[in-house]
Parts: structure tokens; C-alpha cells; sequence
């Protein structure tokens, strides 16, 4: 293998260095901005999260998201397969790329555009098996990608395929950076093949020289192609920052910046910036919102609220008419958590926090030294056939409990939080957490996630369990304090969304029903449950559209033709109770309690 | 042309179209899903504003209805039409051959325990205005020994979250009327009612409305009713607001009985199916003329009639049902 030109340099060589140039001062301007717009505890950690251990964590991860799309393929075979062999396989030819520069042309080392042209610049001067084998190893990679293009272009055309309903619209700067993403890899290969009588090449470069050579008998007639293809690299290096396709560098970034514990304290600036430049628009939130049922409000799913957040345009009605569900975070590729984005957003807009607190302080704590404290909040008080159930339960375990709100109490917060207002969610936190600190209890029962959620992430309450109600009768069954009868009945669990993904509780709820029924699947469960629609998330959502939500939701609640769909949330029962018509609804401390021996 | 009518449903509205229909020389048969006639009539003990009998009514109604021919414990399986006829089968597989077709099929109540936070079928003590109506038709006497009694106005009427968001138009009255009964069964109970509007169209309401507060001194509080809860000693405890002074609000009460109100009948999809015609948003049956022909469908020979489109009180029920038989007398001689 020699060089046949003297300096290694022909202008074609230059849209694509000067594109690498731009790019590279590009990413790391945008880099310098992030980290600039941390804040000092975040530089900290950023900073502390430099140590070998650590990056060698990033560096797996790096790869297992980046290059291997793991998560992509956990959705969908195909749509994983084109993503990975699209990311893998390039990344692989750039590494082989720098291998043949390093091993056969040392002296070009270093040079920006050598390992791409890498087979313009060099002539075989006798068949060497290295040769061979790495350009084998090319022209497979190459292969791979193109498999993964031709993917790609078919699923513009047919979606479904790809396990995709939906997918995003592109833009014009999409467009750019797509059509010159997909016209790179057939022109890198026609380049290739055009010289491949001179550099050498493998199983498909060879051929179609072959096939070619009939063709062009002046291997000078290769220099146009070599030209385009730098120009298509050139266009997609100096479109990639007005494009979705900016998610490829910032990921990296994303990662690096996550895996120091950093979280978005702002809905736009530093770490926010990088998960907004992460999002790759793939659309798999647009299935995945329970609010895409109204198609109208397909505009509001979190893709496109994060296009508005990158260009600084105004998120308002997505981010408040979203239920903050969660489901779009749970599906999401990247890992970009958007529900906290909107969260910070809201309380940037409604934190007033005009609210009259002076009550808080009339109110008493019970004593309830060693017993358990039962907090039934809001929602379960509309469903007082749940809080009966389960004293039944309790009652038959010879649980000794009191009842904390009995006769009303302070709201836990949680509605407050999630439209923004921290500072009254706050106050409220401060009250209960003195009230229940007092009881002298050791262990909070709730039997409402979305109380549970906030007692267990946002109080302090240290010494004392809390404790959702599936989970506490579970443990209550499995250390033989109650026992239930095995019945025929069939059950659907519906995970409520503060209780799985908002706390990752799946299992316990479902072994409870197990014991006492047979339990069903529902097409979409655990993580990819659908919000009730009845969420106190959205601030905005009209009574219709919620309807439509939960009619969608029992549909696929209903798919397996269940007696009962179970549920370990007031509201969501509520919710479904007066829509369901084709089971019965149930809370299941309710279907617990009826089977109790 | 045979003179050969079906009426579909034995309440109010089928019995007196049926009287009609047989006074201008039809032969009219009635379906009925229950065992005997009626339908809501036959279970309430009173009627509003002047304190009528129910069965007195009803019986009146019936009298004049001996030649119709009643299909009981019967619903109507298929119709089919035929030329300009319709040939209908019975869950009893009798077949009928008629012409036209009343549709008097009323309303469903709705069921209170859907509101799940006013704890009807969970606390003791909670009990709907059909129940009570129960107790006086029945002298139940120990519905009439609570001291402190509640009414809860618009229960499962104008309320998005149960799907129902129409007036159910006459449970307001109903509620005083029952109210001012309780009271002279149980002079020294206290009453509240909890209202969001009170809505007294009707001639003679207003009246009773009146005589509710300066008689009987029933207590109206403009609020919703929020929860419903039980204390130790089986009392109830009512949350609600009072909105007149914004205030929240909590009575312990004895006894609570829920407005439930009219909901669409729930066989209404599967008639409306069966006769090409269409039910609105509500559930009701949709009328093409509103205004001009509140019995008319879009399906010719088939005439609607009572609370099948919509809440309507006894005498415009029976209006209706008049109007509905001069309708199809009219089709029947064109």
C-alpha cells in the first residue's frame, strides 16, 4: 500500500474538512455554553465525576445508547436494527478508517480528511492479507449501513413497519441534513468502487468496479463522484446544528452530564439544552401520549413542546395541558426527562402561590404513638368504599391504626407541585410533616399514589415507612396476617401513573391480584400504561378530551375481556368507574376485602 | 292500511297514547319490560306541586286503556320493515304485523352509587329519592324517626364527571315536595337542602317553594355537596360549601337522599338501532324538528313520545304522548 500523491491533497477533500472544522467549533461553543450555564454545585459534580471509574461507566453507556441503540431495539427489531446499524456501523468505519491510515500511510496521520479519502489517496502495490482483511471489514460495515438507509427510507413510506403509527414532520433543515445523511453511504460506496482497480477493495467495492469498469475505462472520471460524496458530507456537517440530527453529538454529552448526577434546574438552560438538543425527534412519544387519542392535540405531545423549547419559542399549551403521565419519558430513547422540563417550566409561570394558609394552624395532631397513620387525602375520600376496605383489612390483621384526615386535613402537595407552585405545595409539606412527626407513628399508609409519590420523594420523614396500601396488604397476605380465597374472578391491573412509573411500584399490586383471581395482560401495562385521563396534571384539558382519554384506556383495559379492571389509585377508579361499561371497576383493597377469609 | 299501532313501553306516556290511539279507532299493542304497567309512576307515592296521589293517577290512566293489549315481561327482539309496515318479533317470539310505531320508553334513574362520595350502598344512612318515595308509599316508619335530614339536589344531573351533563329538570321540585312530607311525618327533623340552582319553572312550584321555607322551615344551602363520611355513632358527616357566604361547611345528619336524577334510558342505543334513528350526545333520542315536532324521527311511522327525548315532567309527558297519537293518526290517513 503506497501513496499515489505526493502532498495526499485534492480540493474535493475541502466541503468535508471545512464542514469537520465548523462542527467541531460548533460542539464545542455549545459544550462551553452548557457547562458555563451550570451551576456551581453542578460544575462540582461535574468535575468530581472526572475520575476512571466513572467515565468508564459513561464510556459503556456512551456505547450502549449511542452505538448499539439498545433501548431503540427493546421497541421495535427493525427500527432498533436501523439505528444501530446506521450509529455502529459508521462509527466502525471511522475507527477501521483511522486504522489504515495509522498502519499503512503513518506519515498522513493526524490529517482531518485522510481516513475518509482514505481509498482515493492510496494504490495497492501487491495483494497484502491485512489489505484485505480491512477492507473486508469496510466494505461490511458499509454494507450494514446501507441496509440501515434503505430502512430508513422505506420507513418514510411506511412507518407501521417500524412499529412506528406516527412519526415526527420534518422541517426544512431536517430535510437537508436527512436527504444528505441518506445520499453519503451509496455515494461513499459508488466513490470506492469507481477506484477500486487502484486502492484495492473487498466483496462489494470490487464487483461494482467490475461491473463499472465497462463503463469508465478513465479512472480519472472518479473524481466527480469523490467530489459529491465529500459535498454530501459537507451539507450534512454544516446543516446538522438546524437539525434533529444534532441529537448524535449532544448525546454524548447528555450522558456524560446525567452520569454526574446532574438533573434540569431551568426548563432551557444547561442541562435542559442538552436534553433538548438530544431529542432526535424519533416520535416515539407521539404513539406513546395517551393525549395523542384527540388528534388534535397531537401538536401538544412532548416532541413537539421540546422543538419549541430549542428554537426559544413559547412551550405554554403543551406544557400545561400535558397530564405529566410519564409515559413519553418512560418510552424515550434518549432518556430526556421532559416531564421535568414542563414541571420547571410551570413553575416559572405559576408560582404566585396566592393562597390563604392560615388554617394550617388550627389543625392538631392525633396521637398514634407506634401504630400505623392512615392518610387518606382528598381523592380517597371521594372513594370511601376504598378507606372501608381496607380498615376491613387492616381489621382482620389486627392492625392497630389511626386515621389521620378523618375529619379533613391539609392536602399533601402534591396537586400544588405539579402545577408549579412550590412554594404553597411547600407550606402544606411543612404542616403535615410536623402532624405526622407528632403522631409519634412509625409507619404512613396511603392508599392515593399520588399522595404516596410526593410523601415518599419530597418529605422528610425519617424513621417512618410510607407506605402505598397494595404494597402493605401484600406484605400483610405474605406474612400470613389475612388470608383470601381463590376465586375465578379475572382481573386487569391498570398501573396508575404515579404508582409505576412515578414510583416503580408493578409487581406488588400484581402478585396481591394473583393470589386471590386470575390475572390478565393488558396490551399495555407496567411502564407503558395509559394515563386514566381523569390525571391532575393537566391544568388545562377539557372534560371531553378526558373523556376520550379514558375511553381509549379501557378499550385497552377491556382487550381481554376481564370481570374486573383493578386498580390501586381513588383516581383513576374514579375516572373509569362511570366510562367502564364493560367490567367492573375496583379499587384492590376493595377486591381484597371481599375475598378475605 | 291495517289501524294496527305498537306502543314501546307500558309507563305514563305509552299508557295515555295508547287511550288516545284507542279513542280515534287504533288497535294498539304495548310492550312492556316489566310485569305490570307504569313504569316510574307505579313506584312513586305523590306527585308535585299539589301533593297528587301517584297510583290514584295511574289507575285513572289505565282505566280508559282496557283495549289495548299489553305484552308484559316482553321486549322488543327485531323490527323489520316491510313495504310501509313493520313486522316486529318479541323476546316471547310472538310477531306482530303494524303500521307505525310510538317509542315511550322514559328514562333510567340515575344510579346514585356511581357518585361514589355521597356513599350510597356504602353508609347506612344514605338512601335516593326513589327509596324515599319507597318509604312513604310503604309507611316505612323507621325512614321517618332522622332527626336531621339532607337532600342533595342534581345527583348525576349536570355533572361532566358522570357523563351527564343536562338539567334532569324536575328533581328540584321533587326534592322540596319530599322535603315538606318529611316534615309532616317528622315535624321536629331538621331539613337542608343543598342546591346549585333552584329551579322552579313550573306552575304552583314556586309556591311550594315558598311554603317550604315559611312553613315547614327547610333550610336551603346553596352548595355542593364535596364528601359524604360516617362517624362512630353512624351519623353522617356532609361536607359542602355554602356559596352564598363561601364558606365551607360541615353538618352531621342522620338520613341524606340523593337527587338522583333522569338519565337516558339505557336500552335507548339498542331501539334507536333498531329503528334507523339517531340517539344526541346526552343518550337521549335525537329529534329532526325540536321545535316544531318534539315526536317526530327521521324514520317514517316511527313517533317518540315522554322522557325517551329528554326530563319532562307527568303532564308534559302525557301532552306528549297525545301529540305523539295525533302524529300517527295523521300518518296513518295521509
Amino acid at each position: 500500500m503506497r501513496e499515489r500523491f505526493l502532498f495526499g491533497y485534492d480540493p474535493f477533500v475541502l466541503p468535508f474538512t471545512l464542514g469537520m472544522v465548523f462542527i467541531v467549533l460548533y460542539l464545542l461553543i455549545g459544550s462551553v455554553r452548557i457547562i458555563l450555564a451550570l451551576n456551581k454545585e453542578e460544575r462540582l459534580l461535574l468535575l468530581r465525576s472526572m475520575n476512571p471509574k466513572q467515565l468508564l461507566i459513561t464510556a459503556k453507556d456512551v456505547f450502549v445508547d449511542c452505538l448499539l441503540h439498545i433501548k431503540v431495539f427493546k421497541r421495535n427489531i427493525l427500527l432498533g436494527y436501523m439505528h444501530f446499524s446506521i450509529a455502529f456501523g459508521w462509527f466502525m468505519i471511522i475507527l477501521v478508517g483511522h486504522l489504515e491510515v495509522i498502519l499503512y500511510t503513518p506519515q498522513r496521520n493526524g490529517v482531518l480528511y485522510y481516513p475518509v479519502f482514505f481509498r482515493y489517496f492510496v494504490m495497492e502495490t501487491q495483494q497484502t492479507l491485512r489489505g484485505a482483511f480491512f477492507f473486508f471489514l469496510m466494505d461490511l460495515f458499509l454494507l450494514m449501513i446501507l441496509s440501515g438507509v434503505a430502512l430508513a427510507i422505506f420507513k418514510r413510506f411506511r412507518s407501521m413497519a417500524l412499529g412506528m403509527r406516527r412519526t415526527t414532520k420534518l422541517k426544512i433543515g431536517d430535510r437537508f441534513v436527512l436527504y444528505s445523511l441518506w445520499a453519503i453511504f451509496p455515494l461513499r460506496l459508488l466513490a470506492e468502487s469507481f477506484t477500486a482497480n487502484i486502492s484495492g477493495g473487498s466483496f462489494l467495492t470490487k464487483s461494482i468496479n467490475h461491473l463499472v469498469h465497462g463503463f469508465v475505462t478513465n479512472p480519472d472520471n472518479a473524481l466527480p463522484i469523490w467530489w459529491s460524496y465529500s459535498i454530501a458530507l459537507g451539507v450534512f456537517l454544516f446543516t446538522l446544528p438546524f437539525s434533529r440530527y444534532m441529537h448524535i453529538p449532544t448525546e454524548i454529552i447528555l450522558i456524560f452530564l446525567r452520569n454526574a448526577g446532574i438533573k434540569s434546574t431551568s426548563y432551557r438552560n444547561g442541562y435542559a439544552e442538552s436534553e433538548i438538543y438530544s431529542c432526535s425527534r424519533c416520535g416515539i412519544c407521539i404513539d406513546a401520549c395517551p393525549m395523542g387519542v384527540n388528534r388534535g392535540d397531537i401538536k401538544f405531545s412532548t416532541v413537539y413542546t421540546i422543538r419549541l423549547l430549542r428554537r426559544r419559542e413559547n412551550p405554554h399549551e403543551g406544557a400545561e395541558k400535558c397530564l405529566m403521565c410519564n409515559k413519553c419519558v418512560e418510552v424515550c430513547p434518549v432518556g430526556i426527562n421532559s416531564t421535568r422540563l414542563k414541571l420547571l417550566y410551570r413553575q416559572s409561570v405559576n408560582d404566585s402561590g396566592q393562597h390563604d394558609f392560615s388554617y394550617l394552624s388550627l389543625l392538631r395532631e392525633s396521637d398514634s404513638s407506634g401504630k400505623v397513620l392512615y392518610y387518606a387525602g382528598c381523592m380517597t375520600h371521594l372513594t370511601p368504599g376504598i378507606y372501608r376496605s381496607l380498615f376491613n383489612i387492616l381489621d382482620k390483621a389486627g392492625v392497630e391504626y389511626s386515621f389521620m384526615d378523618k375529619d379533613g386535613s391539609v392536602c399533601c402537595g402534591r396537586p400544588l407541585m405539579l402545577s408549579g407552585d412550590v412554594k404553597g405545595a411547600g407550606e402544606l409539606i411543612k404542616k403535615n410533616t410536623e402532624l405526622i412527626k407528632a403522631s409519634g407513628c412509625k409507619t404512613l399508609l396511603l392508599s392515593c399514589p399520588i399522595c404516596y409519590k410526593i410523601f415518599r420523594d419530597e418529605y422528610k420523614l425519617e424513621g417512618i415507612e410510607v407506605i402505598h396500601h397494595s404494597v402493605y396488604i401484600n406484605n400483610l397476605l405474605k406474612s400470613g396476617k389475612i388470608k383470601v380465597k381463590r376465586g375465578t374472578g379475572k382481573y386487569v391491573y391498570h398501573d396508575p401513573c404515579e404508582l409505576g412509573r412515578g414510583a416503580g411500584i408493578y409487581e406488588q399490586p400484581r402478585e396481591l391480584l394473583s393470589e386471590t383471581g386470575i390475572l390478565m395482560d393488558s396490551p399495555e401495562e407496567r411502564g407503558e400504561s395509559i394515563c386514566c385521563g381523569g390525571s391532575l396534571g393537566s391544568l388545562t384539558m377539557s372534560c371531553d378530551k378526558r373523556r376520550k382519554i379514558t375511553e381509549h384506556a379501557l378499550d385497552v383495559l377491556n382487550t381481554n375481556k376481564p370481570d374486573i379492571v383493578a386498580t390501586a389509585c381513588p383516581l383513576c377508579m374514579r375516572t373509569f368507574s362511570p366510562l367502564n361499561k364493560k367490567s367492573e371497576t375496583a379499587d384492590i383493597a376493595q377486591i381484597i376485602s371481599r375475598n378475605l377469609i | 292500511m291495517n289501524k294496527e299501532v305498537l306502543v314501546i313501553g307500558g309507563g305514563p306516556a305509552g299508557i295515555e297514547c295508547a287511550n288516545s290511539l284507542i279513542s280515534l279507532g287504533y288497535k294498539v299493542f304495548i310492550v312492556e319490560k316489566c310485569s305490570e304497567p307504569g313504569g316510574h309512576l307505579r313506584k312513586w307515592d305523590r306527585l308535585f306541586p299539589y301533593g297528587v296521589s301517584a297510583s290514584d293517577t295511574l289507575d285513572k290512566l289505565l282505566q280508559k286503556s282496557g283495549k289495548a293489549i299489553f305484552f308484559y315481561d316482553t321486549e322488543v327482539q327485531t323490527i323489520n320493515q316491510v313495504d310501509e309496515k313493520f313486522v316486529i318479533t318479541l323476546s316471547d317470539d310472538t310477531q306482530l304485523h303494524v303500521s307505525s310505531i310510538v317509542v315511550a320508553t322514559g328514562f333510567t334513574l340515575f344510579p346514585a352509587a356511581k357518585k361514589e362520595e355521597y356513599g350510597y350502598g356504602i353508609y347506612n344512612g344514605v338512601i335516593t329519592n326513589a327509596d324515599l318515595e319507597d318509604g312513604f308509599k310503604t309507611h316505612k316508619k323507621e325512614l321517618f324517626k332522622a332527626n336531621r335530614v339532607g337532600f342533595v339536589h342534581c345527583v348525576g344531573s349536570r355533572d361532566e364527571k358522570v357523563c351527564n351533563r343536562h338539567c334532569s329538570k324536575v328533581c328540584c321540585v321533587t326534592a322540596v315536595k319530599q322535603a315538606c312530607e318529611y316534615k309532616d311525618l317528622n315535624p321536629d327533623a331538621e331539613v337542608y337542602c343543598f342546591y346549585m340552582d333552584l329551579r322552579m319553572f313550573g306552575r304552583g312550584y314556586e309556591d311550594l317553594y315558598l311554603k317550604a321555607q315559611n312553613k315547614y322551615g327547610i333550610r336551603f344551602i346553596r352548595g355542593r355537596v364535596s364528601e359524604v363520611a360516617e362517624d362512630v355513632n353512624g351519623c353522617l358527616v356532609v361536607k359542602a360549601e355554602d356559596t352564598l357566604t363561601s364558606r365551607p361547611l360541615k353538618v352531621t345528619l342522620d338520613l341524606l337522599v340523593l337527587m338522583s336524577g333522569m338519565s337516558k334510558n339505557d336500552d335507548n342505543d339498542k331501539i334507536a338501532d333498531m329503528l334507523g334513528i339517531k340517539t344526541e350526545e346526552d343518550g337521549f333520542l335525537s329529534l329532526p324538528e325540536p321545535t316544531l315536532n318534539n315526536c317526530q324521527t327521521v324514520t317514517d311511522g316511527v313517533f317518540l313520545a315522554g322522557s325517551v327525548t329528554g326530563p319532562k315532567t307527568l303532564p308534559e309527558t302525557l301532552n306528549e304522548a297525545r301529540a305523539a297519537a295525533l302524529s300517527v293518526h295523521k300518518y296513518l290517513s295521509r
